[in-house]
């Protein structure tokens, strides 16, 4: 009888998974696009305006010789304080004196309007910044150093220290008096509390794992090649 | 063309041409007929029988290989003796020594320096005991020569150097492990073992066994005094400022040494048989042309534990502006991998410029980089003191400067 049916109904529109790789197809339009976005305009310095052949120089930056002694640490006498003195006042003559360069002029990739973040002197372009008597700022801003406590003070610092030293810790006085945490370490040092504090940091060391201990002593050894300049 | 080795064949040649050495009348001890010999040799062991005049005109006049007919006090019945029996080749044998001759010319020395006595001073004291044929006291007038040179060079060309980086450079200019470096690069070959049929172009010393200990003079001996400051080091030890004193020249006869031992005592002699031969014109030159002329970067000497304040120091005993570090640029401040420029101005001027991964290291970088700049200051006209020398009224001196020392802190 043709009108039997199967027990169990075969399923066409099953949900198989897609065995294809997902590949990212790229097409004329976007190969094109893109190889447009690659296209940058060669360095200024690499690129002469003259068809003939001109002298490029373009050094890395890199740091300053140490065998080329400052200005200020050359002695009175030496003929190189003039030369150097000479240089620097027509070298900055000249760079304020001429205009704009024309590979940074307004349309040019070399051309923005943003402030500097160093010195918030205004920009003109990417270009290195015009010699300005404006020095960069300081890492910490510079101090006056005031020799305010007198010997009154110090006592007072010394007892309150030896009184309570878990209390009077060195940041607190030093909030109180106004000075530096290594003034009070220098005026008023607490032997005790001191060998307290490095035996809980002795045992806070102990626990640690191999890879923590050997991370720290690294550190270590790589701030000391900082001075040796390596 | 067939190739003869050379070696084999100047030995040859050496062992059938050259008459034996003469021994001597008394018929003692094979060393004792040296001593009547001493004054026609090269030597510079002061006897009490000749004076410095006489020596000085035994040096000039150049003993040559057949001059044995000179000798009146030979007798004809005696039986010469072997040449194996000797410490140390003759120094008849260097005349006819090919390596000699080729060291000579590979060091660019003229004719007029002797054969013998570039033999003599490849003989170390360990292979013969004898003053007046190895080359100790030769050694140390080279030893003083290298260290005169070398001081006067540092101390005038850099005033402001720290003791403690001139004593570093004296060592790398001229310290043990430098001179055997060096008489390597000359081409220097080791005798197997010392003795009279041995070419006299090898040097000659008593090979130390492998796996041995170092003798006891060359051992790491008591300290000249339990003291070790600066300034007893500059008056009271050599010229590296070592804490130790080192072996004398003469205290190693017999003595098995290493082979680097040997070389520098060689190069040592080499200078003062220069200066006895051909003066000191041409021992400068010499210093200049295999020593001075060695690289060597000062700069990496240095290893400042503090330097900001050092430098915070430097400037306030010199009058200057206390220095603040500033921030040339940067880059990367939030990533992985940043670069933080630094540069430490004190007023206007910017003295030193470190580039570092944290604000920290660059800034005790370019401090480190500032009291660098400070020590190795050169002045542009230098005159040494050696160069005024033999003039009675020196029109070219001037006088050079002298630093008031480092920084103290």
């Amino acid at each position: 009888m043709s009108t039997c049916k199967p027990l169990a109904r075969v399923c066409v529109k099953t949900s198989q998974p897609n065995l294809l790789p997902r590949l990212q197809t790229r097409h004329e339009s976007t190969t094109r696009r893109h190889r447009k976005l690659l296209i940058v305009p060669g360095a200024p310095s690499f690129t002469p305006s003259t068809p003939q052949p001109t002298l490029v120089f373009n050094p890395p930056s890199s740091a300053p010789n140490v065998y080329h002694t400052p200005l200020k640490f050359l002695p009175k006498d030496d003929r190189r304080r003039q030369m150097y003195a000479s240089f620097l006042s027509s070298s900055t003559h000249a760079a304020h004196r001429t205009a704009t360069p024309t590979i940074a002029q307004p349309g040019t990739p070399l051309h923005t309007t943003n402030v500097s973040p160093l010195n918030n002197a205004p920009t003109s372009s990417r270009l290195p910044p015009r010699p300005s008597s404006a020095l960069p700022t300081p890492l910490r801003a510079p101090y006056e150093k005031t020799y305010h406590l007198t010997e009154a003070d110090i006592k007072e610092i010394q007892r309150l220290r030896s009184e309570n030293p878990d209390h009077w810790t060195r940041v607190r006085l030093a909030e109180k008096f106004g000075c530096s945490q290594f003034f009070v370490g220098m005026v008023a040092k607490n032997h005790e509390k001191a060998t307290r504090v490095s035996e809980a940091h002795e045992a806070a060391r102990a626990r640690w794992g191999t890879r923590r201990r050997e991370a720290r002593e690294d550190r270590v050894r790589r701030k000391a090649l900082w001075g040796r300049d390596a | 063309m067939k190739r003869i080795p050379f070696s084999r064949c100047a030995t040859q040649r050496l062992a059938s041409s050259t008459p034996r050495r003469p021994s001597c009348i008394h018929n003692v001890a094979p060393h004792n007929h040296r001593i009547q010999w001493q004054a026609r040799l090269q030597t510079t062991v002061a006897t009490p029988n000749d004076g410095i005049a006489e020596m000085m005109a035994e040096v000039e006049e150049v003993p040559a290989p057949e001059s044995t007919s000179k000798f009146p006090s030979r007798s004809p019945s005696r039986k010469p003796l072997p040449l194996e029996h000797l410490p140390s080749p003759h120094p008849r044998a260097a005349a006819q020594s090919i390596k000699l001759a080729a060291l000579r010319s590979r060091l660019s020395l003229p004719e007029r320096f002797p054969l013998q006595s570039l033999a003599r001073t490849l003989v170390h004291p360990s292979a013969d005991a004898d003053p007046a044929f190895n080359n100790a006291s030769l050694s140390i007038l080279g030893a003083n020569l290298l260290g005169y040179y070398t001081t006067e060079y540092l101390l005038c060309n850099y005033p402001r150097l720290p003791m403690d980086v001139v004593f570093a450079a004296h060592d790398a200019y001229i310290g043990p492990k430098a001179l055997a470096l060096i008489a390597r690069e000359w081409g220097i070959e080791t005798a197997a073992a010392p003795g009279g049929e041995v070419d006299p172009g090898l040097l000659q010393f008593k090979r130390l066994r492998p796996g041995s200990d170092l003798p006891a003079a060359l051992q790491r001996q008591l300290p000249w005094k339990w003291e070790k400051t600066t300034t007893h080091k500059i008056v009271n030890t050599d010229e590296f400022g070592s804490n130790v004193k080192p072996a004398s020249a003469h205290a190693l006869q017999g003595t098995p040494v290493p082979v680097e031992e040997a070389a520098q005592s060689f190069v040592r002699a080499l200078i003062g048989s220069l200066q006895l031969h051909l003066g000191t014109p041409l021992v400068k030159r010499f210093f200049r042309d295999h020593f001075l002329s060695r690289q060597l970067d000062l700069s990496s000497l240095f290893d400042f534990r503090v330097p900001t304040r050092d430098l915070s120091r430097l400037c306030a005993r010199e009058g200057f502006e206390p220095p603040v570090a500033r921030l040339i640029s940067e880059t990367g401040r939030l990533s992985r991998h940043p670069v933080f420029v630094v540069g430490i101005y004190s007023g206007k001027d910017k003295l030193g410029e470190g580039a570092g991964s944290s604000l920290q290291e660059a800034k005790i970088r370019a401090a480190a980089a500032a009291l660098k700049a400070w020590y190795l200051y050169k002045p542009l006209e230098v005159t040494v003191p050696s160069s005024t020398e033999n003039e009675l009224h020196p029109k070219n001196w001037k006088p050079n400067m002298v630093d008031c020392g480092e920084v103290i802190v």
